[in-house]
């Protein structure tokens, strides 16, 4: 059976400045992989590259088996992407837009049902559904995007600091939905962060970037060992600092 | 406070603000030239007078000669039997004809001398109605005036206060016919004058509409949500496109119809109300000389008008779905919509003061080349029988538009649309 990514030495760059460079890496379905690193690691070209917005200079990646390169039309309907502090379409209802999102992925009317009844579920904004997203507070808004993310069901949901923002309750909230997701339904997270400690507790396995390059890999349990640390904090410190 | 205004001034003030802003003044100063040239072209009196002198007495000999020591350049011809050919052959574009009998029946019989005055009618702008139609009449009928009140002060003033009976004729496409040229333009205008006031409103509004919608949705990266979904780029485009028709018809629709009533009650009668049946009763008047004057547009030509139209909106809703990629901020938005607005309103203004289609030089290769001067002019084209520029244009706008689109397509799905172009306001790059 294919992982459900699988990324084979890919590297883009931005004029002279080497954003990626040679990553390859992992995830199998169900499972929960974390991209560590600061701001201009890396992090966010290589999740780009996945939901085929950007193409990789050299390099693939397979998504269930789809190329990235060759297939993007494939990759597309296997994946779902949540970039960094994506709103909505306020003018919507928080309803409506579930709906709209679900008529991307499917054509059926009973496939569409199935999928908004489950995206109001996770959201577990209740009767907020039926208020204009222009009323939503951030943490409504990030709930509502990441429910819509994941209620396709789709086999690798690419998220973009998707608790970037949010106070701690809401970031539990966050962290709990996307572990039950990858439980119940089998999809396979890649996800960013700044937060060492969201990801200690969320991830299965983790990296760690620095200039487009992975300094680390493995799980949270296995880096703390191998950096003889007491917190992915420190693990991540002494990796980039080469300590 | 200085602290905060620096700020703030610091947001609106960049180097994308700068380039847009001293673009538009570029283009302004540029179009605002051709407009002024064009204008004072329009508007100069040559000085030159046209005099058929059918009746070549002494007394219109005398009128001819003071009119030359008055420092006009008089040139004449004793026949007026093809008015048509005179003027084409010796470049006039208006004639007084002085009809035989004419000083008999003043001096002698104190009737009205009886002339004619010949406007030959190029295109239907503003300039045509501003120049007045015939430059030579006024002069003419000044100084028959003079010399005649010198020879019969004192008898008949009554019959001095208008001593000529003048008749007007409009000569067009090599054929004349009797009718007042001001009023023939006038009634040409409802159709000649609508449809660019509807699509200017169009070009204006779906542009506006489509850059501020993709503006809004990168900030909101609603976009990248869309572009990583599985529904083709084709559509993704084609919908936003549609949208902001849809919304655009529905403005122009109710400004045209704004202003077709105003251009209604302009016809209709003197005191500006709104009086329709008299306005059609003006129009089937000078439906007969268009006719004549071979001014009428077939249907296919409406036809083929309305496919420019629609070559016309494709070209502008494809330049604003790549202007809007292309901005990274709200503020881009607002600056990415200027050169649609700039490069529609100049041909708009100018097709409606003056003929575009016999601007020559530099001014007439610039206005050729932007896409949505052709069907500005489309109408004019068709009237005066300039098939060779109506089709030139419409062939132009469709390979534009072919070319536009193919470019959009690449652009949504190219890097450029997330990482921006150099120097288009680009911010570094969130990893």
């Amino acid at each position: 059976m294919n992982p459900a990514l699988d990324v084979q030495h890919i590297s883009k760059a931005y004029g002279k400045k080497q954003a990626v460079n040679d990553v390859s890496f992992q995830i199998q379905e169900g499972e929960i992989y974390g991209l560590m690193g600061m701001n201009g690691a890396g992090k966010t070209t290589i999740l780009r590259m996945l939901a085929t917005l950007l193409k990789p200079d050299s390099g693939d990646a397979l998504i269930v088996g789809h190329s990235i390169k060759t297939q993007p039309d494939l990759v597309r309907a296997s994946i779902c992407y949540l970039p960094d502090e994506a709103s909505a379409y306020r003018s919507m209802t928080g309803r409506k837009y579930l709906a709209f999102i679900a008529g991307l992925y499917f054509d059926e009317e009973k496939e569409q049902k199935t999928c908004v009844e489950l995206g109001e579920q996770i959201c577990g904004l209740g009767d907020a559904l039926d208020r204009k997203i222009n009323t939503y507070s951030r943490g409504m808004i990030r709930k509502l995007v990441l429910a819509r993310t994941v209620m396709p069901k789709p086999r690798l949901a690419i998220l973009d600091e998707p608790t970037s923002g949010l106070d701690v309750l809401n970031s539990l909230d966050i962290r709990k939905t996307i572990r039950r997701c990858a439980k119940e339904y089998g999809t396979a997270f890649l996800l960013s962060s700044h937060h060492m400690q969201e990801l200690a507790t969320t991830a299965d396995r983790c990296a760690i970037m620095k200039d487009g390059v992975f300094l680390a890999e493995g799980t949270p349990q296995e880096l703390l060992e191998r950096y003889n640390a007491q917190t992915l904090e420190e693990v991540f410190e002494r990796a980039v600092n080469g300590v | 406070m200085m602290h905060l205004l620096k700020k703030e001034l610091s947001e609106l003030i960049n180097k994308q603000m700068i380039l847009g802003l001293l673009g538009t003044l570029l283009l302004i100063i540029l179009f605002g030239g051709i407009m002024t040239n064009t204008v004072t072209e329009s508007m100069t009196v040559s000085g030159d007078l046209h005099i058929v002198d059918c009746d070549d007495t002494e007394f219109t000999r005398s009128v001819i000669a003071a009119l030359e020591e008055d420092g006009y350049t008089v040139h004449t011809a004793d026949t007026a039997q093809d008015l048509p050919a005179l003027l084409e052959e010796n470049g006039w574009k208006d004639a007084v004809v002085i009809e035989e009998g004419f000083s008999k029946a003043i001096l002698e019989e104190r009737t009205a001398g009886k002339m004619q005055s010949i406007s030959l009618l190029t295109s239907t702008t503003s300039m045509e109605m501003l120049a007045g139609g015939n430059d030579s009449l006024s002069p003419v009928r000044a100084k028959i005036k003079e010399l005649l009140m010198a020879q019969v002060i004192g008898e008949d003033m009554k019959f001095l206060a208008d001593p000529i009976k003048t008749t007007p004729y409009t000569v067009a496409n090599g054929k004349i016919s009797q009718t007042d040229t001001y009023t023939l333009i006038n009634s040409l205008s409802v159709f000649d004058k609508l449809m660019p006031l509807v699509l200017f409103m169009l070009i204006v509004l779906t542009s506006q509409t489509i850059i501020t919608a993709i503006g809004a949705e990168k900030a909101d990266k609603t976009l990248e949500t869309l572009l990583a979904s599985p529904v083709p780029r084709g559509r993704i485009i084609g919908s936003k496109m549609l949208a902001a028709l849809i919304v655009a018809l529905i403005y122009a629709l109710t400004y045209g119809a704004g202003f077709l009533v105003a251009i209604l009650m302009t016809m209709s009668g003197k005191d500006g109300s709104l009086d329709v049946a008299e306005a059609f009763k003006s129009m089937a008047t000078a439906t007969k000389a268009t006719q004549e004057l071979g001014l009428q547009i077939p249907m296919w030509g409406w036809a083929m008008t309305l496919v420019q139209l629609a070559l016309t909106l494709g070209i502008a809703l494809m330049a604003s779905i790549i202007l809007g990629a292309l901005v990274q901020d709200a503020k881009g938005s607002q600056m990415a919509s200027l050169p649609i607005l700039v490069l529609t309103m100049f041909p708009y203004i100018l097709s409606m003061i003056s003929d575009i289609r016999q601007m020559e030089g530099i001014a007439g290769i610039v206005m050729r080349i932007i896409p949505f001067t052709h069907t500005f002019t489309a109408t004019s084209c068709l009237r005066f029988h300039d098939l060779p520029m109506f089709w030139g244009g419409l062939i132009y706008q469709a390979i534009f538009l072919a070319v536009m689109t193919f470019l959009a397509l690449k652009l949504y799905q190219s890097d450029i649309l997330f990482i921006g172009m150099p120097r288009i306001g680009k911010k570094k790059e969130k990893n």
